[in-house]
């Protein structure tokens, strides 16, 4: 290895102080992105960004539950087998079971507040599956459709939503 | 449907028997910048070795440690893995092992069930349970979004980036299903920043009525701010041993039992399943639970996690009926709702009646089963890997007899820069024998129950 002749440099950015007094504080930056697989539920997010809303349901003949997911999983958690795909008919209605209001959101929040977060029974699905209301004031027991981001996708779960139907 | 089999439901049980003998805490604060980590860690050892009325002294203690579970929710707030070395270094037990321990909110009270395992199953003979959280390190909406992580990543956390909107539903759930009030749910609140208001550790005391919480500022619809618990830099320590030394180190030891249940991350896929019974409730309890449409158990009304934890626990200590056996409890409560919700898994109510717990007075000091003298998470702290054992050190000192000395000492509120209020009073259960805490994480995903029974 060859010898070293010029001396280490600093070539990062000094810290920002916070505070001085009496303890003295930093700020510590932090950016970075990470990679994130939807793994064996990418179908699922790829048909949203093509209208469509897939689930999972469980054909191993002998579970004693063949549930439909919804949010989908790719193995069954009753049997322990691979799931196979389904597609939800459209138009998608589900009814409200609960919901919230969302007035204060914490950093990155990707919708404007104040918005609905709703969690939606669907026909046949075991699960309840949770999303927000693009539109209206939600109670339990309505009636709901679901909407998609077809045009523009953010790749996330929020190119779907719901609106009242009816 | 979830089906518990034979295997699935033996109850946990301990080789040997496992007592509680002292405990540490902190002042516990939104920002600490004048400690480190582990120099508030300290703070809390010292409290544990030095005020405890230990017939050793500290180093004999020390000298006695050979296991460490070290409890810490959230690397990211820190941005420092392995922090557990860093405490263990700090507090001169190397080179002892520590087990980090991440159960989310329940991260306390895992840390607690694993140092009782070390004692239990005969590794150590003295074991300590230690656990902090610095909150303070990202502004609050930042630390919102990294809490909100704790919800599934790929189907949840995007539609709210914070905490509270993912009890909020089950709030306005479990209205609908059972009833329950904005004011039976103000009236949590009320009680335990008021509980709080005799705490020198507490840092959202306050004598506030029911109006001044539904006019505090929404959170998400329904849950205001006063509802909720608050960011914490803060930690405690809990020391754990076997039968010998309990009675070596201490005139007055307690028993400890504990243990814990898990359920789905997502709300949404808590699929209707059979109640696991508490011992004293019998399954015609529960036939018209389900009466409306669409109402599953445990669902968003009820917590199988807390439910699964209650009946090991209370089992594993012999609990017949918690609410006739229990001197005092400490419940999570991180938010009113979340709350009222345990009431019906640990056996306090029966399911649907939960709020009564409140209304009937039960709750209150005084009443027949106090719940979060300490001020719980809403008034006092939420430190969240300090949480649960926090909880279990202010039902120890209960049953020691030793509210007093821990709360009421002038010298403990002036160490924090705190004048002890004029009109303060003690909250001392008067002959508490048995309690219990709750310490729980996400919406429901882990809980354990731990239950402390005076042993002198």
């Amino acid at each position: 290895m060859a010898s070293k002749k010029e001396a280490t440099r600093y070539i990062g950015q000094p810290a920002k102080v916070l505070q001085a007094e009496p303890a003295l504080v930093i700020e510590w930056p932090r950016s970075l992105a990470h990679r994130h697989t939807y793994g064996k539920l990418s179908p699922f997010f790829k048909g949203l960004g093509q209208g469509k809303l897939l689930a999972t349901r469980c054909s191993n003949s002998s579970c004693a539950e063949k549930g439909l997911w919804l949010p989908p999983r790719a193995d069954c958690p009753d049997c322990n087998q691979p799931m196979e795909w389904v597609e939800m008919p459209q138009p998608v209605i589900g009814t409200v079971h609960t919901y919230a209001r969302v007035e204060y959101a914490g950093a990155g929040v990707e919708l404007t507040t104040p918005y609905y977060q709703v969690d939606v029974e669907l026909p046949g699905v075991c699960t309840i599956f949770k999303g927000y209301l693009a539109y209206g004031e939600p109670t339990i027991g309505m009636k709901v459709k679901a909407c998609f981001r077809t045009e523009d996708p953010t790749n996330t779960i929020l190119d779907m939503c719901w609106i009242p139907e009816g | 449907m979830i089906v518990l089999r034979e295997g699935n439901l033996r109850v946990p049980r301990w080789n040997r028997k496992v007592y509680a003998v002292a405990g540490g805490l902190t002042e516990y604060k939104k920002f600490c910048p004048e400690m480190k980590l582990e120099e508030q860690v300290m703070v809390a050892f010292r409290q544990m070795l030095e005020a405890n009325d230990l017939k050793l002294s500290p180093v004999e203690v020390k000298g006695l440690i050979n296991f460490i579970a070290a409890g810490n929710f959230a690397d990211h707030f820190q941005d420092q893995l392995l922090c557990e070395a860093k405490v263990t270094d700090y507090l001169g037990l190397d080179p002892m092992y520590d087990i980090g321990v991440k159960t989310g909110g329940a991260t306390g009270g895992s840390t607690v069930l694993t140092a009782a395992m070390a004692v239990a199953s005969g590794y150590a003979d003295v074991a300590l349970a230690v656990g902090w959280e610095r909150m303070s390190e990202v502004d609050t909406r930042t630390g919102n979004y990294y809490i909100s992580t704790a919800a599934c990543k790929d189907f949840e956390t995007r539609l709210s980036r914070i905490y509270a909107a993912y009890y909020a539903p089950m709030a306005v759930r479990f209205a609908w299903s059972y009833g329950l009030s904005e004011q039976t749910r103000a009236k949590v609140a009320v009680k335990n920043h008021l509980y709080a208001y005799y705490s020198p550790y507490a840092q959202q005391p306050g004598k506030y009525t029911v109006e001044d919480v539904l006019n505090s500022p929404m959170s998400t619809y329904p849950l205001r701010f006063l509802e909720c618990c608050a960011m914490t830099d803060g930690a405690a320590c809990l020391l754990l041993c076997d039968e010998k030394t309990a009675y070596r180190l201490s005139d007055k030891p307690c028993e400890v039992y504990i243990a814990g249940g898990s359920h789905t991350l997502r709300v949404a896929d808590r699929r209707d399943m059979a109640i696991p019974l508490l011992p004293h409730e019998t399954p015609d309890m529960y036939e018209g639970l389900r009466k409306k449409e669409g109402q599953r158990w445990p669902g968003f009304e009820s917590f199988a996690a807390a439910r699964f934890a209650a009946y090991f626990a209370f089992r594993m200590a012999g609990i017949a009926n918690p609410l006739e056996e229990l001197d005092l409890i400490e419940t999570h409560d991180a938010f009113t709702i979340s709350d009222i919700q345990t009431y019906g898994d640990v056996g306090l109510r029966p399911y649907g009646q939960e709020p009564d717990f409140i209304e009937s007075g039960d709750a209150y000091f005084g009443g027949k089963c106090p719940a979060n003298l300490s001020g719980g998470l809403i008034g006092t702290m939420h430190a969240v890997g300090a949480t649960g054992i926090f909880q279990g050190i202010e039902c120890l000192w209960q049953l020691q007899g030793k509210y007093d000395k821990f709360h009421g000492d002038p010298k403990i509120w002036a160490s924090f820069g705190k004048r002890k209020p004029a009109d303060w009073m003690s909250l001392q259960v008067p002959n508490a024998r048995q309690a219990a805490w709750i310490s729980h994480a996400g919406v429901g995903s882990h809980v354990t129950v731990g239950v402390l029974r005076k042993a002198f």
